[in-house]
Parts: structure tokens; sequence; C-alpha cells
């Protein structure tokens, strides 16, 4: 079978940071005796060098599907690379320390593709959670607000103790704090005033530790949720969002909707992996804007 | 360079979201266009004579660029040998689309990319690290590029 070599051995040389390298025994197919080598781990991409120097590797073991294994051997430290596969060669390999062995074997069990892939998915779940509950906060969460205003104002007036307390939090802003204080009502109540992107904490069962700069952040972020609902074509132009320092923050992600493959910022649109696919050409390139400005 | 290719076969008949029979052109000079059983698996793209079990050949989709050629084909090629293209000839333009968009995520290192985005974005918005309960923090394969900073308190793990 046929494999792009070249543009493999390049994989492994290129600049794109390794995810782990070092010495290692491997235990020759033919010629039985451990040989030490230097050894390359990238995704799912094991390549052995020669040397340490090495211009090209020697060769590389595909990790997808293996499953590492402590192994009995003569030479300490021994782990093994298995495959589900009939006739699968073991590779046999030895480490030079307990250390180095433990970490190996971790790295290497985590390396598949689909290992990758269930962690992103469950990350993208993750925050794809948050922004529905920030879009839940935003534009509800106002005509919620003015309800709470009105039972704080109305809280204050009974005892004077409560009002005093509640002004000086206004004022002092004290958001560092990320959870909310429970002893005190109407402190709770001026949180909410000020933290206007997702009401109260509690509510939405996350905790924002959002310093005070951040409500022109979490403003823009309201208005931006209201213009995704109000316009299909805006795309993502017309919509700025910032981050704590007044960075540009890349797009978020628009809610799951429907499936059809309309302007991906419009909430008639598609399911949310085709949304993702448009966006995920436009995370790189935000992303490099916005860490090249951290 | 010696790779498992035993292996490699075997996860060529793993099941796959993507696999159709395409016009495919090879990079070289004499090389005409002929109809493969195409087939993505993880960052591999395998492709079968039509009445084949083994594959011909596969290529492993990291460090590449996916162009789109004309309306129904695209074509891949590889960062190190940029004059190389290999020729997609898909049915449509929809499918087109749909395998160019398929080839492009399916890279180990866009998915690192994706991942390392989505934890900066959740600990920027809730100042928590979201891998810290999976007790994966501190694997480098999830680490944020080299030498940047993150701007929130509790980055020490990140």
């Amino acid at each position: 079978m046929k494999l792009n070599e070249r543009s493999v051995a390049h994989y492994a040389t290129c600049d794109s940071p390794p995810d782990k390298t070092g010495f290692l025994f491997k235990k020759g197919e033919r010629n039985t005796a451990y040989h030490r080598r230097w050894f390359v781990l990238k995704g799912n991409m094991l390549f052995y060098f020669e040397e340490r120097d090495s211009r090209e590797p020697i060769g590389v073991i595909v990790l997808e599907g293996c499953t590492v294994e402590l192994c009995e051997s003569a030479e300490e430290f021994a782990f093994a690379i298995k495959f589900d596969c009939p006739k699968a060669r073991v590779y046999k390999m030895a480490a030079e320390t307990q250390a180095a062995m433990e970490s190996w074997v971790k790295a290497l069990s985590r390396a598949s593709f689909d290992y990758m892939r269930l962690v992103v998915k469950e990350l993208e779940r993750q925050l794809e959670e948050i922004q529905e509950a920030t879009g839940n906060g935003n534009v509800p969460g106002r005509p919620k607000l003015s309800r709470r205003n009105h039972m704080a104002r109305s809280k204050s007036g009974v005892s004077s103790s409560s009002s005093s307390s509640s002004s000086s939090l206004s004022s002092t802003s004290a958001f560092g704090v990320p959870s909310v204080p429970s002893h005190s009502s109407a402190q709770k109540m001026s949180q909410d005033e000020v933290q206007l992107n997702s009401g109260s904490s509690k509510e939405n069962g996350v905790t924002w530790s959002k310093p005070p700069a951040l409500v022109n952040g979490a403003l823009d972020g309201a208005s931006s949720c209201a213009a995704w609902e109000g316009s299909a074509d805006s795309g993502n132009n017309g919509v700025k969002r910032y981050a704590a320092d007044g960075v540009r923050a890349p797009p978020v992600p628009p809610r799951r909707r429907g499936a059809s493959l309309e302007s991906p910022v419009s909430p008639g649109t598609g399911c949310f992996s085709k949304l993702h696919d448009w966006y995920g050409k436009e995370v790189e390139d935000l992303r490099v804007q916005w860490l090249q400005s951290q | 360079m010696r790779f498992n290719e035993k292996e490699l076969v075997f996860l060529s008949r793993q099941p796959s979201e993507m696999a159709a029979e395409l016009g495919m052109k090879g990079h070289k000079k004499g090389d005409v266009i002929k109809r493969r059983l195409v087939k993505l698996v993880v960052n591999f793209l395998f492709y079968f004579r039509t009445d084949e079990e083994e594959p011909m050949g596969a290529l492993l989709l990291e460090q590449c660029r996916v162009d789109r050629e004309d309306r129904q084909s695209f074509s891949i090629t590889f960062l190190d040998e940029a004059e190389r293209k290999y020729l997609f000839e898909c049915d449509s333009e929809e499918q087109c689309r749909e395998w160019m968009d398929s080839i492009i995520k399916a890279s180990y290192e866009f998915m690192r990319k994706n991942l390392i985005f989505y934890r900066t974005e959740i600990h920027r918005l809730t100042g928590k690290d979201p891998l810290e309960q999976y007790g994966i923090s501190d694997e480098t394969r999830f680490q944020v590029s080299n030498g940047l900073q993150m701007t929130s308190g509790e980055t020490s793990s990140l």
C-alpha cells in the first residue's frame, strides 16, 4: 500500500510542536535486540529516528486503535504498543527510567485521533452551553433585572442596614468575587444590577468572576446577540465582541437550530456542525489575531 | 521510511462517514483520472480500486492544503511539495464542498487548534480550566502555543 511518505516525514520534522520526544529502546523485528532510538510523538503518529539530530525518521508507528500495556520483559521499564488487528505486530519498547516509562505510556495511550475528537466535542458542547446561558441571560435578563431592581428597592425600604450595604456594593463593585454572597439578599440584588451579561450567577449555574471593566464587554456581547437574532446576513463583520481588555474576541458560535445551509449567523441556520464548519475557518485567523494582541 | 502497513490497512476498514467513488488523479505528469473508492478515516484518506478490498494507498492529511479546482473538483496539496497536486472529481458541487470541508477538518492539528480555542474561551468566560475536572490539564497536546500568556488568573495549569 502506498503512503505519502515524504509528506509524512515532513510532518515529523516540521515546526509544529511535538507532543512528546525522547529516547526509547525499541525491539527490532528481525534483529531482536533493543535499539536506542529518538522518538517523536505528534498527534497519532510515533516517529523514530536513528539519532536525535537525524534529518529523516527511520520509521513511523501509526497509533490509531492501539493499546499500550506494561509488559513482562527482561528489560526494565518495558511496555508494549499493541493493535487489535489480526497478525498485528507488537511493538516492544523500553524506557530509561520508571518516570519516563509512565510518561510515555500515558502520552501514547491518549494519542489517538478519536480521543482528541472526544475532548474537542466535549469542550465544544460546554462552550455552547455557556454561550446559550449568556444568550439567555442577556435578552430575557433585562426584564428580570428590572423586576429585581424593584424588589431591591422595596426591600431596602424594610431595613436601613441592608440598603446601605447595597449601595456600598454598587459603588465598590466587588465583582472579583466569584460566588454570590448569600447572607444578604440586598447585596445579591445590587450585584445583579451590574452583572448585566448573565443575570445572577446562581441562576445560570455558572460562576462569573468578571471585573467591572468587563461590563462594557458584556454589553457588547448583548448587542451582538441581538444582532444575530435580528439579521440574517450580518455575517460576523458587523458584530464586535470584546474580551476583558477590550480586544476583539473571536466570534461566538451561534445556537443550535434546525438543519439548513443558509447564512451561518442567522438563527434559521443549520445544525451546529454546519455552523461550526463555517466558524471553524474563522477560528484560526481570529485566534491568531486575538492571541497576538494579548 | 518504514510504517506499520498491516495496522494501517486494518484502519482503512473502519467505518467512515465519508466514503464515495470519486475521480482521482495522482500528481505525476502522466497520471489520468481514474475512478477510485475514496474513504476518510481519522486523518487518513484511503483510496481503493473500486473492486478491491485492500486500499491502493493512503494520504496522511496533516500539513496539507485543500483547494477548489472547479465547480465539482478539489485538490489536495502537501505543504512540503507544493507543485504536487492530488486531484479529485466529484459528482456535484455539493459533494465537492462536503469533501473539502471534511478533509480540512480531518487533521489532528486542526482539532488541536479548536481544542485550544475552546479551552481558552471557556477559561476566559468562567475562570475555570475545563480540562481540570478530567485531570488532563497538563498534557502537552492540550497546551496553548509556546510563550503565550493567558490574561485572567488561574493560568498556571494552562
